[in-house]
Formats: C-alpha cells, structure tokens, sequence
C-alpha cells in the first residue's frame, strides 16, 4: 500500500538498535512482537514516525537458568510457559505467561514488550514483582538495574530513558512456593480484572496485586507480617483492599475490585498455606 | 465465481481454502473506495461543513449532493443517505469519500471541517418516554417497503415508533381473583452481533441501472428502499448477493448500499465500502429491552393472567425495531394457556446507533424476563418450576392468546429431554439447576419462490434469494432438490443470488429458509416435470397481527424449544461458572444433521455471550468499547459441557432452527441462580451483578421496583390515550 505509514527501522545488531534508540529516542516507538504497537495502531491510538523494530537484532531471544533466571526481552510468552527450566525453578511464572490472551498472541508478544508497554491490565508484570525480577536497562550511559517496582511507574509509564533499551530481565532463584491467581470477569481470553501474584523464598513473602490501578501493588510491610505470622491472611487481603485505589474499566467497578482483591489476596495467601 | 457451497464437509470447502469470494473481496476494474465521516455528537444540528481541504483525487459527498434523494427506511422512513440537517447518535454518517486508495480515502476524512451545535439526547428506552424527554424525530412516516408488513402504530410527538398490544380476556379483573400474583421488571443490555466479515457493499450505475453487490440478508427489501431513494422502479436495481462471512441479523435492510451508490452516481465509477471494526458498533447492535411483568395463579398453579409491558431500545433509527418490539410483545407471554393476557410492547427512539434484527429478533429479551417470572411464581406457590409449567404448557390443538390454535405442538418434549439431559431430577431442591421454555415466531405473513432450470449438460441451476451467510441454507436447499430431482448434489448448482434472476422471497430472516424452500422446492419440481425446462414453485403463508388488540396470526409456524443449565457460584466474588447447558430443539425432520447441530451450538455459544459478559457500553452515547479487546465473546475456553438434541416427529415438516437455542440459554442459567437463592434481574448476569445480588440475600431491591413500576403506569397511561 502507498502512503505515509511510519518509516520502519530494522537493525541488525544490538549496538545498532541502540545508536538509533539514542539518536531517535522518543521520535521512534521500540517494537518487539507488535501485540501492543500494532492494536494501538491499527485503532488509531498510535500513530508513530517510526518504529524501531527489534526482531532482526540477534541473540535477544533467549531463557538462561543458572542459579538466576535470565530472560532476553524478545523471548516470546510462550516460550515462558513452556521453558522446563522456568518451569522448575520458577513454577508459578511459567503459570502467569500461561495465563495470557490465547496461544496466537502468547506466540507473538514478548517479555521485554510486555514490561515496556507497562499496561495496568497485563499479567506478567505483577508476578515479575513478587518474584524480585529486576530489568536490565542499557543506553548510552551503561547498563542498569533496575526492580520491576521501581521500572514501572504508572499507567505506560516506565523508568526506561528515552535512548535506554530493556536488554533483559533477570529472576532470582531460590523460589519455595508462587502462585499466580488471575479473576477473570469476562472471557477467558480476557486481561484480568484483578490478579494476585505470591512468592515465598526463604521465609520472606513478596504478594502483588496486578490490574487494579496503574501499577501493581506491593506492600512489604503487609507481606512481613504475614510471613512473621502477626497478620491473619483476611486481615491481609482486607489492608491490601483499603490501601489499593481500583480503577473502574468495563472488567469491574472500583468498589468491586475492592472486594475481589480482598478475597483474592486471602486465597493466595491461604494456597501459600498461610492461615 | 466459485460456488462456496460446493462439498462443504470437507477440507475442499472454499470458506478453508480461501476460494470464497465474500462481499468485501468483490473487485471491479476502476473501482474506488469509500470512507464515512461520522457524528461525534449523540444529537446536534449540522452548522456548517468545510470540505475545501481536501485534494483533489478524493470526492466528496455530502448533504449538497443527496438533496434530490428520497428519505428511506425499512419499516419507518427515517433515514437519510447522509445525515441533512440534525445528527441522532455518535457515529452517524455525515460526509462519505470515495478515492482511488483506501488510504486516500482514510486520509481525507481528517481534513473535512464540520461545526455542530449541540441538542439535549436521551439514551435509555425509559429515559426516552419520560414526559418532556427530547424527540429523536418529531414525525414518524410509515415505509412502503414491505417490510412494514404489519398495522403500524408510531405515536407522533413521542419517541415511540411503534406500539402493538394484546388484549385477551380481562386481566385488571382476573388479578383480583388469583391466589398469587408476582411482578417484576426485567432489563437487557445491547449486544453486538460481530459477524468475522464486517459490513461490505460494492456500487455502480451501469446503462441506466443501479447494480450492487452486497452482503445482505434482505436483498429485495434493499432492491425496494435504494429504488426509493433514487426515485427508481424496482426493475432499475439490480442487487447481487455473494456469501457473507457472518450476519446474525446485522446485514439486514440498507446499511452501507444506499452510500455506495450516491458515491458511485458522483464520481461515476464503481464504489465500495468496507467498515472498519469499530464502525460495526455505529451500524447495527442489539436492542435494549426494559420489561415489567406480572402473573397471576390459583393455588394449585393454574395460571389465571398475565400483563406485561416492554419497551425495546430501538436507537436513533427504527430500522426493523417496530418488528422486534411487535415480536418480544406478542411472544412474551409465554408457550402457556392463561386465559387473560394484556401486552403492550413500545419501539423506543434515543440518541444510540440504530439496533435492529439480532439472532433471535427480541425473542431473547421477552423469554428472559417471562420464563425467569415463571421461576419467581413457583417459589410463591412452593411449586416445582418445572412442574409448574408443565402444568400450564401449550399441547396439541391448545389456542395461544392471539386466538390462533397450536399444531404440531413439542413444547413438553423439549423441555422434558432438557430437564432430563442436566439431571433436573436428581435432586429436590435443584439448586444449581435451572429450565426454561420458550416459543418463537418466524416472518409471518411470507411469500418464498424457487425456480429450477434443467441445463443442456444435465445438471440443474437453482435460483433462488436464499442468502448464505454461514448458517447451510445452500447446501440444504440444494441436497433438498437433489433428493426431490434423484440426482446427486453435486449436479445441482445455487449461484449468488441476483435479483434480476431469482424469484421474488421475502427475506432471509427468521430461520425460515429451509423450511419455506422445502416446500416451494416440491412445486417447483413439480413445474419442471410439466416443462421440462424450468419449475417454479411458490409458497405464501398468509396471517398477521391486529396491532390494537394482537389478535390473529402471529405465526403460520412456531419455532419450540428448551433449554437447561447446571451452574455454581463463587458467592464471594459472584463469579459464575456454568457447568452445564443443554438444549432441546424442535426440527420436525432434519435436512443435514451436521449443519443443524452446528446452528444449535452456535446459538447456545452466542446464548452464553450474552447471559455472562456481552454488553456494550456508552457514555453520552458514545460506544465505549469498540472492539474486541474492550467487547468481549465468548472463547473456546469458556465453554462449559453443551449437550443438544433435535426432537424430530415422524412426517414432519422441515422447522427452521437456526435461532432457537439462543434465547432460553439466559433464562436457564438465571433461573439456575434462582434454584441457588440468587435472583437476577439483568442482562448480562456479571459477576459485579450476581455479588450485589448476593449481598442483597438474594432478595428484590423494593425501592427499585416500585420506581419502575410508576414508570410503567405512567408509561402505559400515556401510551393508552394516544
């Protein structure tokens, strides 16, 4: 088709696509899959001069468990789910990927792309907080990492910098127990309305509440006194609803998701066996 | 063209191969491309329009150059090509562009400038007839088109385009007498129809003709309102039918045809349109529906009466609304024998996109309401429900209260297989476990035609307005004249339909094709046996409602069936999960046993969609979730266990089934609550709805009825003086 669609940048090496991230930052958008990029254009959301496009850039694709889970940004959902090595060490990830959409998209979106997005309603990005998952930042400056609490910051909102690429992720082991409870409201194929992403590693309990506001939310105060065994997991699940500020969007009202973090985050608290 | 119906049970089948020629794969040498402009307002008058930005290469219609065009509408005549001086909903059509790009066409729409002053809309069917409530139009003139096929009865100066009513016995006096009467209100959401293929059409004026290529269900209705907007003879239209990839009633009448074909008199060349996704939820949805019931029995659950007033969210377009309305009204009360019955069903104008024809045609909205009342009453009474209605069930020779009389009646044999099929009977309490029972009208009066033409080659050519749209009204039309001509299938062919070569039909609606064709198909061979060349066969079903009093026919053949569903909740988030539905559907004699078993899964699919999540949202009448990431349906892994039977008789004739296993699916699993102590009230039964049901202890908000029940009164006095 002619016309002016968004000039489409295509490098082949790592070092080239950051010398156009740098060069270009904020005029070109960074596309890993496209499940995000391309729905957003397609309905007219996104209309970029260009985008970066990573898929020909080598060696971004893969799951290295050694100790520390280690994920390259273009590793698509699938391969997480079906990754043994994520599905031993790492049970309860490889379940939250599982989670996602449908195979067709799980086949096409990619760890870097989903993190990168920062959409309030994807799954993974909870359970990469409560697993202790740190992004790997790169940019012009060096490298950097940073914890998925402090990477995403609000509604598609992340701390990468304009000329930074995500170039990986890293999960670290040591993992007793997870669990991934996704509340659907509507179609299985759907985002969820709230989702309850716990680990428990040595003692210490990291619970996030995913897609009921911009960011998920984690309270280690809340999950210290669990593991200590001070808070019952009702109580918990109440505080984490009175703190939590819901969004409401067409999977649930705010008032709603009050009530379903407060039950959810008791039930995962309870599958964790804490009473 | 490829014939699609060719073997469709195998991997050959054109639809699997990509063969198939849909509407919007339709070409034709210098054609152009059409894009719409729309209303981003839910009503204002149009000020001014700018389209001097726009480069040459791209033309532009507007409202300047369709002044000479007539007003149109299948049932009221309220639409124009392009909106002319107001706008009635967000997405209204007001400038169209044609280029020889799509993209070119896409690019100009930014460049149009229009100044709009904005009007006071209403939204909700309820909010509309409030005294004082804006008009979406003042005056409301009936279509010649014959698709307004019954009396009737807009009311000027109000938005209601149609109002029909039953008046059968006495029922102000026959409450008076029941041991128990119980009333509630009911509700219902919109709800898209989302075919794969959306909306297409293809136009051109050729040798004084208008041609058009269209995915439709209702090619002649369509012949008959572009001939009206052009000012010409029927005879003038040509209109062509490929297959569709999907309708469920939403390519029924003039939706993007009569834009083609002014864009296509302007530029004077071919013109296509093709809608985006979102544009489907500004073209065609499901109506709204608001109805307040209430029934009244003797102790021993004898039904006495029953009264019941609906209003059917029509949007800023009557389209086939008055047709909807008149069908929820006349099938509300229900597969029963009350000996009083009052109904009263209003089309309702507001500032929405139009709603019209939805697989089922408002049978859904009523069989919600009436069979979850049903549930509701045996509770009062401490009845079984379903001993309840097979106490008071329409039998063999019964007459319904429209005064006609029941034949061929299974109404107790299908919701007999379906109580058994979910095991109803296994337990006392039934919790977990609803039925439901139900009867449907199908397009009555109608006339269907078939010709037969024997080929040098010895093969047969079928000519016929049949439209195919996924639902096997081909191939089972074509394996009926087979059998009937002793040939094999594959000699009998079935080309796109064309109007200036298939006998008139009425329309492909109301899952009445196959049956109507199976009894035109016997004439028409016949005809040919006499001929030798080509057979003609006709068949016309008179009847028809008196619009004041609903006495008459309202079906010269009903559509029965049951349905049932074992479910369980998750009581603190409200989360429903449906274990089991089951539907036993009434097919007379099957034609093609997989196709038949495919249009009753599908139905119970879209059945499900519609009881659990599907629902379109607004705000100030702006579809908020135009697509399907926001609009959801239902996946392969929200089916639950679906079980389905096709009652069959011996001799029978050929009943339609391609809508049936829809309607009751809502009002099993609401009343699968109920048996659980949870009471619902509206569509769709989401988690958010079934908690606030549970907090409420499963109890009636009082407060709630009592509102709806003075704007029932207010709303039935008001519809009674006019």
């Amino acid at each position: 088709m002619e016309g002016n669609g968004p000039q489409w940048l295509a490098p082949t090496s790592l070092d080239e696509a950051l010398g156009m991230r740098a060069e270009l930052q904020e005029e070109a958008t960074v596309v890993a899959g496209g499940t995000f990029v391309g729905v957003l254009m397609n309905v007219g959301f996104m209309a970029p001069a260009a985008l970066l496009s990573l898929r020909g850039v080598p060696g971004l694709s893969y799951i290295r468990a050694d100790g520390e889970l280690r994920i390259g940004p273009m590793t698509t959902h699938r391969a997480m789910e079906l990754s043994p090595d994520v599905r031993r060490g790492w049970p309860a990830l490889a379940r939250a990927f599982g989670e996602v959409a449908s195979p067709r998209v799980r086949n096409q979106a990619t760890v870097g792309g989903v993190l990168a997005d920062a959409d309030y309603a994807s799954d993974p990005p909870a359970m990469f907080l409560a697993m202790g998952a740190r992004a790997v930042l790169r940019g012009p400056k060096g490298v950097r990492e940073v914890p998925i609490e402090n990477f995403i910051l609000g509604y598609y909102e992340t701390a990468l910098a304009p000329d930074e690429l995500l170039v990986e992720v890293r999960v670290p082991g040591g993992v007793e127990a997870g669990v991934y409870r996704k509340f659907r409201t509507r179609s299985s194929e759907d985002r969820p309305c709230v989702s309850v992403a716990a680990v428990r590693r040595g003692g210490e309990l990291r619970l996030a509440v995913g897609a009921a506001t911009s960011t998920p939310q984690y309270f280690p105060d809340l999950c210290a006194a669990v593991g200590s065994g001070t808070r019952r997991a009702r109580e918990i699940g109440e505080e984490y609803a009175s703190r939590i500020e819901p969004i409401s969007d067409s999977r649930g009202s705010a008032e709603y998701r009050r009530r379903v973090i407060a039950v959810e985050v008791r039930r995962a608290l309870e599958e964790l066996a804490y009473v | 063209m490829s014939d699609p119906t060719r073997s469709s049970d195998t991997m050959s089948d054109p639809r699997a191969d990509g063969s198939i020629r849909y509407s919007q794969d339709m070409e034709m040498e210098g054609m152009w491309h059409a894009r719409i402009l729309r209303s981003p307002y839910a009503h204002a008058r149009i000020r001014r329009i700018d389209t001097s930005a726009v480069p040459e290469g791209v033309v532009v219609l507007t409202r300047d150059d369709i002044r000479d065009l007539n007003r149109y509408g299948c049932q009221i005549r309220d639409e124009s090509v392009l909106a002319m001086d107001e706008v009635m909903f967000v997405g209204a059509p007001v400038v169209a562009v044609a280029a020889a790009t799509r993209r070119a066409a896409d690019e100009a729409l930014p460049l149009i400038d229009v100044d709009y002053d904005e009007l006071p809309a209403v939204f909700t069917e309820m909010e509309a007839i409030a005294p004082g409530a804006p008009l979406v139009h003042p005056r409301h003139y009936i279509s010649e088109n014959d698709a307004a096929y019954f009396g009737m009865r807009p009311i000027d100066g109000t938005n209601i385009c149609h109002r029909f009513r039953i008046r059968h016995g006495d029922v102000d006096r026959a409450f008076a007498e029941c041991d128990v009467v119980v009333e509630e209100v009911f509700t219902t959401d919109s709800a898209a129809h989302v075919p794969m293929e959306p909306h297409a059409s293809l136009a051109r004026w050729h040798e004084g003709r208008l041609e058009v290529w269209s995915g439709t269900q209702t090619p002649f209705n369509n012949r008959m309102d572009l001939a009206g907007i052009f000012g010409l003879q029927p005879e003038q239209v040509r209109i062509v039918c490929p297959p569709m990839g999907g309708s469920f009633g939403a390519k029924t009448f003039v939706r993007t045809e009569a834009i083609a074909a002014a864009l296509a008199r302007k530029t004077g060349r071919p013109v296509k349109v093709v809608l985006d996704r979102a544009e489907e939820w500004q073209t065609m949805n499901r109506h709204p529906a608001t109805l307040w019931m209430k029934i009244g029995a003797m102790r021993d659950g004898t039904l006495v009466a029953k009264h019941v007033a609906c209003w059917a969210n029509t949007g800023a377009h009557a389209d086939s609304g008055p047709g909807v309305a008149q069908k929820m009204g006349y099938a509300s009360p229900g597969p029963y024998r009350i000996p009083n019955v009052w109904v009263d069903s209003h089309c309702v104008y507001t500032n929405t996109p139009p709603n019209g024809a939805y697989r089922g045609y408002g049978q859904m909205q009523c069989i919600w309401a009436s069979e979850r009342l049903m549930d509701m009453l045996a509770r009062r009474l401490d009845m079984d429900p379903y001993t309840l209605r097979m106490k008071n069930i329409l039998r063999e020779g019964d007459t319904y209260c429209t005064g006609e009389i029941m034949h061929d009646v299974a109404f107790e044999e299908c919701l007999r297989r379906s109580a058994e099929a979910i095991g109803y009977h296994t337990s006392d309490d039934h919790a977990g476990k609803g039925v439901c029972v139900l009867m449907k009208g199908m397009q009555t009066p109608s006339r269907a035609s078939i010709a037969i033409e024997a080929e040098d080659d010895g093969t047969f050519t079928i000519r016929c307005a049949t439209i195919e749209m996924g639902q096997g009204a081909r191939p089972a039309i074509r394996q009926m004249a087979a059998e009937l001509l002793g040939v094999p299938m594959e000699r009998v062919t079935y080309p796109d339909p064309d109007t200036d070569l298939v006998p008139y039909d009425t329309r492909t609606t109301s899952s009445r094709s196959t049956h109507v064709m199976s009894r035109a198909l016997v004439e028409a061979v016949r005809d040919l046996e006499k001929n030798g060349k080509r057979g003609v066969g006709e068949v016309t079903d008179k009847g028809g409602l008196d619009p004041d009093t609903g006495q008459g026919i309202a079906s010269s053949h009903w559509h029965q069936g049951a349905a049932g569903a074992v479910v369980d909740v998750d009581v603190e988030t409200g989360k429903l999960h449906v274990r089991h539905v089951h539907a036993s559907i009434y097919a007379g004699k099957v034609v093609r046993r997989a196709a038949a078993e495919l249009q009753n899964e599908g139905s119970i699919i879209m059945g499900l969609g519609t009881a659990l999540f599907e629902n379109i949202t607004f705000d100030g009448g702006q579809v908020t979730n135009a697509n399907l990431s926001d609009y959801n349906i239902p996946s392969f892994h929200d089916m639950p266990r679906i079980t389905h039977d096709l009652v069959e008789r011996e001799g029978a004739q050929v009943y339609g089934l391609g809508e049936t296993a829809l309607p009751p699916i809502p009002a099993a699993i609401g009343n699968a609550l109920a048996a659980s102590g949870i009471h619902m009230t509206a569509l769709p039964m989401t988690a958010e709805r079934v908690l606030a049901s549970i907090d409420g202890g499963g109890t009636v908000d009082e407060a709630r009825r009592r509102e709806m029940r003075d704007i029932v009164e207010a709303g039935l006095h008001r519809s009674e003086k006019s």
